[in-house]
């Protein structure tokens, strides 16, 4: 399938099975730039080199988790203003308001559906288009 | 004698005295009577100490001589560590070497569906029977292969089990090695030494092998399962 448009992602996941599979799905829905790297500490090099459009992040992860990714990200001004997607086994209602203060732009629940992947980045993407305008 | 009556005979003579000293306005007798005090006091708390420690070396002793809770703190435990180590290397070769295969074949399954479509186009006016054959079947073909993609990806999404289990695992192996040195520390208290042999096996079911763990007679293939019955004349 091809490449509907040229969004950089950063997929973030210290299981590789999952990387894979979001990897996956997002080349079905038409994204085919994706990077991988293994929790926050090898993500955040990549992020501040420049060339990323879009993060999603896994929550619990050796070293650096991804609440602090986010935070970290929010923090940068160069980084400040990206889009950031939550997919995480993380389901209390406090972590969500935690990631949600922290400013997260999307939080889907493990495990979870292509519909669903595709439903929060197309509203995330769409939220941009509106504020950028 | 219970308890308070022998307090109050070991403190009286003492307490006395120091009324007696402080009424007589006497530094020196107070001194005295107060230090007969302390040591009735100082004597009271050894025993105390004394009986706690007692207490502490029996249950050390009662923890070394339970063989169980040192196989347990020297073998069972790491041994539960290994396995679960195994189950998520396990979990991951299934969830990669599935991906793999899936990867393969939606581009297969993607290129039939596109081809079926290119030709049932070029087909449309059907002139025979074969023909009209040839045009159900593309059709066939084409929706057939829809359905095979729209599988594959649910074979995909479904990996994503190795991920969760693994987060629940690794949970749980955490736990293990809390659990192991505390035993460790406790087996190191007691002044037992942690054993790591094995004990025999013998022949009950124990379930799949685990490398590093598995007894020295555990077959490494079907192979090893066949060539001492074929021997056997099986």
């Amino acid at each position: 399938m091809s490449a509907q448009n040229d969004l950089r992602f950063l997929v973030v996941d210290d299981f590789s099975t999952m990387r894979r599979i979001i990897k996956n799905l997002l080349h079905d829905l038409g994204y085919a730039n994706v990077t991988e790297a293994d929790d926050g500490n090898t993500a955040l090099p990549i992020l501040k080199a420049g060339g990323i459009d879009f993060l999603v992040t896994d929550w619990n992860m050796p070293g650096m988790p991804g609440l602090e990714l986010l935070k970290e990200v929010r923090a940068d001004p160069k980084l400040a203003k990206m889009p950031v997607l939550m997919l995480t086994a993380e389901a209390k209602r406090e972590q969500i308001v935690e990631a949600a203060q922290a400013g997260v732009s999307g939080y889907v629940i493990k495990p979870f559906t292509a519909a669903i992947l595709k439903e929060k980045i197309d509203k995330i993407l769409g939220n941009r288009a509106v504020t950028a305008a | 004698m219970d308890g308070f009556a022998a307090k109050r005979e070991a403190y009286a003579v003492w307490v006395e005295a120091l009324g007696d000293a402080l009424a007589r306005g006497d530094a020196h007798g107070f001194s005295v009577a107060l230090a007969g005090f302390d040591a009735v006091h100082d004597s009271e708390i050894r025993q105390a100490v004394r009986r706690v420690a007692g207490d502490l070396r029996e249950a050390l002793e009662q923890f070394r001589e339970d063989s169980h809770l040192v196989d347990l703190a020297g073998r069972q435990v790491p041994d539960a560590r290994h396995r679960l180590a195994h189950v998520l290397r396990l979990t991951d070769d299934a969830a990669h070497r599935t991906l793999d295969l899936v990867e393969k074949a939606c581009p297969l399954a993607d290129a039939a569906a596109r081809e079926a479509a290119r030709l049932r186009g070029r087909r449309r006016r059907a002139t025979d029977t074969l023909d009209v054959e040839v045009q159900a079947f593309l059709e066939r073909t084409a929706s057939s292969m829809a359905t095979v993609r729209n599988n594959l990806s649910e074979v995909l999404m479904a990996q994503g089990y190795q991920d969760l289990s693994g987060q629940i695992i690794r949970g749980v192996m955490k736990l293990v090695d809390e659990l192991e040195a505390a035993l460790g520390s406790l087996v190191r208290l007691s002044g037992a030494t942690l054993g790591t042999e094995r004990a025999a096996d013998g022949t009950g079911a124990h379930g799949p092998a685990v490398p590093g763990i598995a007894a020295p007679t555990t077959v490494q293939g079907q192979q090893d399962v066949d060539a001492p019955l074929s021997g056997l004349g099986m």
